[in-house]
């Protein structure tokens, strides 16, 4: 896919979301951040602290309350539901932490999903290379079922790889996993980005994984409290830990 | 879209069973309905007793105007009855018309056999074998007052050849016979079997004289065929009577086939308007929770690659699929229950038994489109529920839905129970069959209201039963409190299937006991005398007089049963009657009269009960008009208002106004009053013997019987309940079913956090106990006071009859089957292990 000189593929823009009547919790508030193209960013955070409420946000998966999101050249505020939906299947890829794929369907049907709804044929050739890279070649006919929960997770960064979109959002990708598959899942998703172009935004605990991103957004309350270059797995580990980024309960709850 | 939604179907087969099976019994029982109103309406009576005859004039139906209203008047026919009949002069000027060879007048007398007394016969004059036509098999005809000629089925079972005797009754009196001849004709193997006496015996024997059964016109095999037609119709027309022609001699040689079709047909709507309520209910609300159970799945869908309208197209497509397959299976099994209602019908004598199973295309299209229709919408307003939220709202781990519904909702139930209140009044201000219908709009009216109301009463039933659960069961009383509370929405389905089948079943089922009942009563209290003198064959007026002759006799009285039309305010209705020779009657009868007195009963006046008084508008005094059973109008001075109408019939006729105006023109019993121990049971068991198939029975023995068409709508009724009860219980145990299933995560949950099997299930109980409490305590309380309206309408009884036993099976039943359908799959959903109970989706 070719890159638009604009050279961003996701930005946020003062974006708030508060959730709850009474008991208001503000999820994100007032944050602005830019994910350019060919680049993987991990969010990290404690919990609480608007991780998925940010993704989520910037996917059109949920509207903020106020504030702006564009994907590519498109603002996604102005669009109804049905645009929002014709928009994810094309040009936005999301992988879950789990419940990622459609029991009903086998794992080839899975891949294709989103591309059969919005009427597009991707390239035979692509599908291919695809089923390659994550390593499911023999397993096209089989059911989520069947699978273990790697597998599953490659499967859908397959399915989200298949349209070649313009960012693949990944929520948690392995956090359900044991160290090898979780390799396995990162080292796929960085070749993405390294091979494709990919833009991956990866929103996780591990600082194993954010180690793999070429950027790591810190949030506490809602609010981006770090941004780092690249670093190492202890680097952000420290940096998760410091004060500042998350207070102690005791002076919290006083 | 549709490939996917076949996929899904058999991916996830357990979870569409429940909604299935929903949308096969509704094609079923709906197809079971329309199937009888098809087979109704190609119903024909065979016309093949006047199969030689272009044309039958005969009087079968009586056409009344009813009010005018808006400038146009609408007119309803009955059926008469008694069997109108034609006077003998018509058969003169029809034998007039041009191109006519001859008007033979058919003369129908009810006769028996001694040779072959189960076969129902008729008898007729030897002219009548004209008109099927009869040929001579053997012998010849009768041609004096002692011989018959019978027809073949009557000799093939019997022997009866030319030269045999046989004993006939009829008019109460038997006689011997000699058969002279042996008749056949094509096409009357079924229906009554006949014989034939002289015209002029046939002719004496007619307790109608003057008067022809109906007259068949037979043309000369060169007549103008429409010229003749136009003739006899207008003919027919200027005597008040009608002409039949074609297939429609069926309908003048047996009328009851008329009567057969109209019950069928009525019968099989208002089944089919009942059943539709309840598929609808049933299969909007399975297929409704079949959906919310989904939402996790469909999130996904939403979330990755479906528009909201793509996954309602999923989803509806799936609601059609499995209407598809409900009606291959439910359009047989309609078919098969069609015909046992139907053999059920004809051996309890509601219909005859030419009455066939017809057609059935047009029944399964109409079955199975109105219940895919049904699912279709209920599954399209399921998934606009769940496709309007937003994906990440359903994908959360705490999905939460509001618990109770909007304001709409609020006020829509509101105003239903409202309406179904103000019903309540209108019902008792009317009688008899509007208050019937009035009652069953109330019925469903409650329900509706409590259907839409649901939510908030079952959040509300939770806050009060939570000191009473916790109380009872402990703290798993106070989770299961909590749970209800929560889960209200959730639960609306069983809540209303539940109401439903109790309030049904109690006001139906318990509805028709109680009009029984009052018959029995009435009667058993109304009559005085302590002997009856009855006979099968009927017994002659004279039967009366000569108990009184009895010694010990103190009164007797003939009752003859019919039945008259009478106008109400709003349309004609046929009604129970009796004439009797009040001569001694208030020895042997008390009717309870209310104002006048029987003494006055003569030719001309007639003694009412106080219900079809106040439905005619009729008080003391005025003149009533009123058809006869056999469609004579007549003008009678009203004498005497009394309330043991359901006992006894609505109106009480002297005797002689009946007198050739009834098919028999017997009488059905003598009611005889002996003074205390005169002893004088040997001698009314001899005069019994007197009359054919006469016997003396003890008068606590007979009830009353009950009007033939409340008998019917009653057997009707016990079964459209039992079936639809059946199926709305079906209902409730298929969503409990579903939501213990779906709940496999919560109740592992709860078992890791520390709660006991033991305790899990105790829970399960008392949130069955308290949501089973509210919906029999609603549904009983529908059922009360519908019942208590119906029945003082009906019958003027301020307190229905219920008996204990009744309700017992009525509510432990519906509790017991609520129970099993929830308890059995907990203990199977407990029996996994917690944690991995965790892991599940729904």
């Amino acid at each position: 896919m070719p890159l638009i000189p604009d050279g961003i593929a996701v930005a946020l823009e003062r974006v708030r979301r508060t959730y709850g009547g009474d008991q208001s919790v503000v999820a994100l508030d007032d944050v602005s951040a830019v994910f350019p193209r060919g680049t993987a960013t991990a969010v990290m955070g404690p919990s609480g602290s608007g991780k998925s409420t940010l993704l989520h946000c910037a996917a059109g998966l949920d509207r903020p309350d106020s504030g702006r999101v564009r994907i590519g050249p498109t603002d996604l505020s102005s669009l109804s539901e049905k645009k929002l939906t014709e928009l994810r299947r094309a040009r936005v890829g999301f992988v879950f932490q789990a419940f990622n794929l459609i029991g009903a369907l086998d794992v080839e049907q899975n891949i294709l999903l989103p591309s059969r709804l919005a009427g597009l044929r991707p390239d035979p050739a692509w599908v291919d290379e695809v089923v390659a890279r994550v390593g499911l070649g023999e397993r096209l006919r089989h059911r989520p079922a069947q699978l273990s929960g790697g597998q599953q997770q490659r499967v859908a960064i397959a399915r989200a790889l298949v349209t070649r979109p313009e960012v693949i959002f990944c929520d948690e990708p392995t956090g359900a996993l044991d160290t090898r598959s979780a390799a396995a899942v990162l080292d796929l998703l960085r070749s993405a980005v390294d091979a494709y172009g990919q833009t991956v935004v990866m929103v996780t605990h591990d600082p194993v994984a954010a180690s793999c991103a070429d950027r790591v957004l810190i949030l506490a309350d809602g609010r981006i409290v770090r941004d780092m270059e690249r670093s190492s797995a202890e680097r952000i580990a420290e940096q998760l830990a410091l004060p500042g980024h998350r207070r102690p309960v005791a002076t919290r709850e006083g | 879209m549709l490939r996917l939604a076949a996929r899904t179907l058999r991916h996830r087969k357990g979870g569409f069973l429940a909604t299935f099976l929903a949308l096969a019994a509704g094609v079923a029982v709906l197809m079971t309905c329309a199937l009888l109103v098809e087979s109704g309406w190609r119903h024909q009576g065979d016309p093949q007793r006047y199969g030689a005859a272009v044309a039958v004039v005969a009087d079968r139906d009586l056409t009344v105007d009813g009010p005018t209203v808006l400038g146009e008047t609408e007119r309803t026919t009955v059926l008469l009855p008694e069997r109108g009949s034609v006077p003998e002069k018509v058969a003169g000027e029809l034998a007039d018309v041009p191109g006519v060879d001859r008007a033979v007048g058919d003369r129908r007398l009810v006769v028996t056999t001694t040779a072959a007394s189960e076969l129902p016969t008729t008898g007729h004059g030897w002219s009548s074998t004209a008109l099927a036509p009869y040929r001579l098999l053997s012998g010849r005809p009768p041609r004096t007052d002692g011989e018959i000629a019978v027809d073949a089925r009557l000799s093939d079972g019997t022997g009866l050849t030319p030269g045999a005797t046989t004993e006939v009754v009829t008019g109460g009196v038997s006689r011997t016979y000699e058969v002279s001849g042996v008749v056949d004709a094509d096409g009357t193997a079924s229906g009554r079997a006949a014989l034939f006496f002289t015209d002029a015996h046939a002719a004496a024997l007619d307790p109608r004289p003057g008067r022809y059964d109906a007259v068949g016109v037979l043309t000369a095999p060169d007549a103008d065929r429409d010229a003749v037609l136009a003739s006899v119709r207008r003919i027919a027309d200027a005597a008040g009577v009608t002409a039949y022609t074609g297939d429609d001699r069926g309908l003048a040689a047996e009328p009851e086939s008329a009567a057969a079709r109209s019950l069928a047909l009525g019968a099989g709507a208002a089944f089919a308007g009942y059943a539709a309520a309840i598929a609808g209910f049933v299969v909007a609300g399975t297929t409704g929770l079949s959906v919310r159970h989904r939402r996790r799945d469909l999130a996904l869908l939403r979330a990755v690659a479906a528009t909201p309208g793509e996954v309602r197209s999923m989803l509806l497509a799936e609601a059609g699929l499995l209407a598809a397959l409900a009606g291959a299976v439910g359009v047989p099994a309609g078919l098969l229950a069609t015909h046992q209602v139907r053999d059920a019908l004809v051996s309890r004598g509601f219909l005859p038994d030419d009455f066939a199973v017809r057609g059935g295309a047009l029944s399964a299209a109409a079955a199975v489109v109105t219940v895919a229709v049904v699912a279709l919408l209920s599954t399209w307003i399921a998934a606009l529920r769940v496709t309007r939220i937003r994906p990440t709202e359903a994908l959360g781990e705490a999905a939460v839905e509001p618990v109770t519904g909007g304001r709409v909702r609020l006020i829509c139930g509101a105003s239903c129970v409202a309406g179904a209140l103000s019903l309540t009044v209108l019902t008792g201000a009317t009688d008899g069959q509007t208050a019937l219908g009035a009652a069953m709009g109330m019925l469903y009216l409650f329900v509706l209201g409590v259907a839409l109301l649901a939510p908030w009463i079952n959040q509300a039933a939770a806050r009060l039963l939570g000191p009473v659960l916790r109380t009872v069961w402990g703290n798993s009383g106070y989770l299961a409190a909590a749970n209800l509370r929560a889960n209200a929405r959730g639960m609306v389905a069983v809540l209303t299937a539940l109401v439903l089948s109790v309030g049904l079943g109690g006001t139906v089922w318990f509805l028709q006991d109680n009009l029984e009942r009052q018959t029995v009563v009435q009667s058993r209290e109304g009559v005085l005398a302590q002997y009856a003198l009855t006979s099968g064959a009927g017994l002659p007026a004279s039967a009366a007089a000569e108990a009184r002759r009895v010694p010990g006799v103190v009164a007797a009285t003939g009752v003859r049963r019919t039945s008259v039309v009478v106008f109400d305010r709003l349309e004609p209705q046929t009604v129970p009657a009796q004439g009797i020779d009040p001569l001694g009657a208030d020895r042997t009868l008390d009717l309870r009269i209310r104002s006048g007195s029987l003494d006055a009963l003569r030719e001309g006046t007639v003694a009412v009960s106080t219900a079809r008084a106040d439905a005619a508008g009729w008080r003391l005094g005025d003149k009533a008009r009123l058809w006869l059973g056999d469609g004579t109008p007549v003008t009678l001075r009203v004498v005497a208002l009394y309330e043991r109408g359901w006992g006894f019939g609505d109106i009480t006729l002297h005797r002689r106004t009946l007198d050739g105006h009834t098919v028999t023109g017997l009488d059905d019993r003598v009611l005889i009053r002996t003074a205390p121990h005169a002893g004088a049971e040997g001698a009314l068991a001899e005069l019994a013997r007197r009359y054919p198939g006469g016997q003396v029975v003890d008068t606590a023995r007979l009830t009353g019987e009950l009007a033939e068409d409340v008998a019917v709508s009653g057997w009707l009724n016990k079964m459209l309940v039992t079936v639809l009860v059946g199926y709305a219980v079906l209902a409730a145990a298929n969503t409990l079913v579903m939501a213990a299933l779906a709940r496999t995560r919560e109740l592992s949950l709860l078992r890791l956090v520390g709660v006991t099997r033991v305790q899990v299930k105790r829970m399960i109980h008392a949130e069955q106990a308290g949501l089973l409490g509210v919906a029999l305590l609603i549904g009983a309380a529908i059922a009360a006071v519908t019942l208590t309206t119906t029945v003082r309408a009906v019958t003027g009884a301020a307190v229905p009859h219920v008996p204990a036993v009744g309700w017992a099976t009525l509510l432990g039943g519906t509790a017991a089957l609520a129970l099993l359908a929830t308890v059995v799959p907990v203990s199977r959903v407990l029996r996994t292990a917690p944690v991995e109970g965790m892991g599940v989706r729904e």
